[in-house]
């Protein structure tokens, strides 16, 4: 993609703030497939970085490296640098299993385990820490009261996650991700199986958790990345083609391919 | 915003088209309606100040469609970038406009009061100043219209001009009406005429500003180019 | 007036019943419907005729002695418990050997066996060839792979021939059940950190355990009324045997041999066993049925 490489090396510079993570010339290949093309940018820590663009761009691919996801896989890679907390993640000897406890992950559908409410916070938790009978009681009541859940669910812990409705279950899976005590969730389309009032308790959640969290979050629905994020990132045929605050791009973006997308003059 | 592309809802296009064609053609009354006022000055002619005082409930009622179809707009299509702009300064732009047309209205009534003193003032002054407002507004509506930044900026430098015939108006009635305390009555009207015209000038660089966020995204400077009117300790007290 | 009125009445009636092509599609939808219906009909019938031909002729060989009582010569009132016990013996034992087995074959196969995988294609293609062989096959299979070396029947041997014809069965609804958890339990639980093992068995294997139990219990019903693979194995036995090295009774086998025979009592007993065996059948199924419902 042909998108002055000079002005994107400006917006990052021009977002002034500590960075969770930096994203430097990355590529990413499905098999033969070039997925991405040389992505250089920054997301701000404890601010909402949204990602929109058509399917097929590249913006839930970029989501799925920072906690490499694509090792899953075979025949997927990435080449180039993501920065977090001092080191390149893409590297082999980052440990996969610290990374995903530092960098959490929230999908399209609610993916409740099936287990118990409780079993379903205290999984994750499980597998990174050894907590006492107590304490984990503590750490579940935490972070379901931080999604606004407890009141709904305080009375059936024990009862299956499956009983939940889709905005609880949603919620659930937020409160399972920040229950191992990230520092970056990434939310791929959280509120796309969503019904509006749902949507709205978890972008009022997202809101409460850039306090403390960095997020990173994909989504087809303009208005929701307008509400909901500091800064916007668009993306079309793998290539990043303009980063900056959700207010410019919304209002006046730079490139002539964003301002097509976002008024609807596409394709 | 002249888009390569249409929008893929073809009903949003129309509707944006339409909004553009009621702005044009509000543009076209008030500026019609200035001529007029300005016909009855210059040729004290009693029937183009009536007229011009009857096109206001026009420009009221375009107004109002205006606003109704900015808020629909806004309402169900979510506009976003150039469209969200362009709407939302359809909206102001259409207030200014409308102001306008009130002034234009005003001074085709006082046109009519200073038409019985006749002969006892001159109208040159007010003629060319009255020249210069329409000449000026005539550039905004064309701007409005064809979404033209740079003839924006035009209008916006060009009203200084407007404001130093305002300045230079206001001292020479002054004398006039030292000179000869019977030419108060008339010369205080005609001052009421240059003071409206003047307001003229100003919603038309305001309209101007808005020309040139609506199309650029950028805002014109907060401190405009003025005549000095503002400034002068002589001046009468603005607004 | 009246007569554009009754045009445009006309003109309703044929774009809503658009003349003989309506009625012949509501003749031919009341054919289908009538042959749909009339093929259950009949297909009830047999079974109840059945069900109603096993009561009528078994209900009266059951009493507590062919429960108790093991097999025995004709006229000595013999009963069929020690081939009941066989049974059980024989099935749990291959139930022991063929669930796990099946299992991790199925993980395997689900898990690990994507498209490109050719070992993974093999296993599943031998999976299912053994699926479908005649079960006699496999018996001889066994006769030939256990009982010739060791140079007698054995209960082990039958055990051995019924788990053979049950890993396959456990293999493909274990896959199949897995392949049916979605990607995404799978990504969510590595996202939180959890290796593959913990996903698979705490996740995967979890969401689909009502499928999978209900695949286990699919083969014991099939290997509870398997005579074939038994003859050539486990042979039959008419005292009570526990040992697994020594031909040992079962029900099917026990049948086969009674109800050829020209004793009235031994004929009596097969099809009591026969109506012991539906309903040990039935009752594995309606356990699977309201297992999977709830």
């Amino acid at each position: 993609m042909n998108h002055g490489p000079t002005t994107l090396a400006e917006d990052v510079a021009d977002s002034g703030e500590e960075a969770a993570l930096a994203v430097k010339d990355l590529n990413f290949y499905y098999g033969d497939h070039h997925a991405l093309h040389d992505i250089t940018m920054d997301f701000p820590a404890r601010q909402v970085t949204a990602m929109i663009g058509p399917s097929g761009c590249g913006k839930s691919t970029l989501l799925r490296i920072f906690n490499r996801m694509y090792d899953l896989y075979p025949g997927q890679r990435a080449t180039g640098e993501v920065m977090f907390d001092g080191v390149n993640i893409l590297e082999n000897t980052v440990g996969l299993d610290v990374l995903r406890a530092r960098i959490g992950m929230v999908f399209q559908k609610p993916t409740p385990f099936p287990m118990s409410i409780y079993d379903n916070i205290a999984f994750g938790v499980r597998l990174h820490e050894r907590l006492g009978r107590a304490e984990m009681d503590e750490r579940v009541q935490d972070v379901l009261t931080r999604v606004a859940l407890w009141n709904e669910v305080r009375d059936r812990l024990k009862a299956p996650a499956s009983g939940l409705s889709g905005g609880q279950q949603q919620r659930l899976c937020i409160a399972r991700s920040i229950a191992t005590r990230p520092e970056v969730i990434l939310l791929d389309e959280p509120t796309s199986a969503l019904d509006p009032i749902s949507t709205a308790r978890i972008e009022e959640l997202l809101d409460e958790l850039k306090e403390e969290f960095t997020i990173a979050i994909v989504t087809h629905n303009m208005q929701q990345a307008a509400r909901c994020a500091d800064r916007v990132a668009f993306f079309y045929m793998g290539g990043l083609i303009e980063v900056d605050t959700a207010d410019r791009i919304f209002t006046n973006p730079r490139q002539k391919q964003t301002q097509d997308y976002i008024t609807g003059r596409f394709g | 915003m002249t888009q390569e592309r249409s929008h893929i809802v073809k009903s949003y296009e129309q509707e944006l088209d339409q909004l553009r064609a009621m702005m044009a053609q509000m543009g076209q009354i008030v500026e019609e309606q200035v001529g007029l006022a300005l016909d009855a000055i210059a040729k004290h002619d009693e029937e183009a100040a009536d007229e011009a005082a009857r096109r206001d409930p026009e420009v009221d009622e375009l107004e109002r469609e205006v606003e109704g179809l900015g808020i629909r707009l806004l309402a169900l299509r979510s506009p976003m970038g150039p469209d969200l702009r362009e709407i939302v300064s359809a909206l102001k732009i259409t207030g200014d406009l409308e102001r306008m047309g009130d002034y234009a209205a005003s001074i085709a009534r006082r046109a009519m009061k200073v038409a019985s003193e006749e002969g006892k003032v001159s109208l040159s002054g007010l003629r060319s100043m009255g020249r210069l407002v329409r000449e000026n507004l005539h550039r905004t509506v064309e701007a409005v219209v064809n979404h033209d930044p740079h003839q924006a900026m035009e209008v916006w430098h060009a009203d200084r001009g407007v404001d130093e015939h305002y300045l230079t108006l206001f001292r020479e009635l002054i004398t006039y009406m030292m000179e000869d305390p019977r030419t108060i009555r008339s010369c205080t009207e005609l001052l009421f005429i240059a003071k409206n015209l003047e307001r003229i000038g100003d919603h038309a660089t305001n309209i101007a500003e808005r020309v040139f966020y609506a199309v650029t995204g950028d805002n014109l400077p907060t401190l405009r180019p003025r005549g000095g009117v503002r400034k002068s300790q002589q001046g009468p007290p603005s607004e | 007036m009246s007569e554009t009125a009754q045009q445009m009445a006309r003109a309703t009636k044929q774009r809503w019943h658009q003349g003989g092509r309506a009625r012949r599609r509501q003749v031919l939808d009341r054919i289908a419907t009538g042959t749909s219906i009339a093929a259950g009909v009949f297909l009830v019938l047999v079974l109840l005729s059945i069900l109603w031909t096993l009561l009528s002729r078994g209900l009266a060989g059951i009493s507590w002695a062919t429960v108790t009582h093991s097999m025995g010569p004709p006229g000595s009132g013999g009963g069929l418990g020690n081939a009941i016990l066989g049974s059980i013996i024989q099935t749990g034992l291959a139930l022991a050997m063929a669930a796990p087995l099946g299992l991790f074959c199925g993980i395997y196969l689900s898990e690990y066996g994507g498209k490109h995988n050719h070992f993974a294609s093999v296993v599943r293609f031998v999976s299912d060839v053994l699926m479908s062989a005649p079960s006699i096959l496999i018996g001889l299979f066994i006769y030939q792979l256990v009982v010739v070396p060791w140079g007698h029947f054995s209960g082990f041997a039958g055990a051995v021939a019924l788990a053979v014809l049950a890993v396959p069965v456990i293999v493909r609804t274990t896959e199949d059940m897995l392949r049916l958890v979605p990607t995404s339990m799978r990504e969510a639980g590595a996202a939180l950190g959890a290796p593959r093992w913990r996903v698979i068995l705490s996740l995967c294997l979890r969401s689909a355990r009502q499928g999978v139990l209900t695949g286990i219990l699919l083969a014991v019903a099939r290997m509870g009324g398997e005579t074939a693979p038994l003859l050539f194995t486990s042979l039959g036995n008419q005292t009570w045997s526990l040992r697994l090295d020594k031909p040992m009774a079962s029900l099917p086998v026990a049948i086969y041999q009674y109800a050829g025979a020209s004793y009235d009592d031994w004929v009596q007993l097969a099809w009591a066993g026969a109506l012991l065996i539906t309903c040990g059948v039935l009752m594995i199924n309606i356990i699977v049925r309201l297992s999977a419902r709830r």
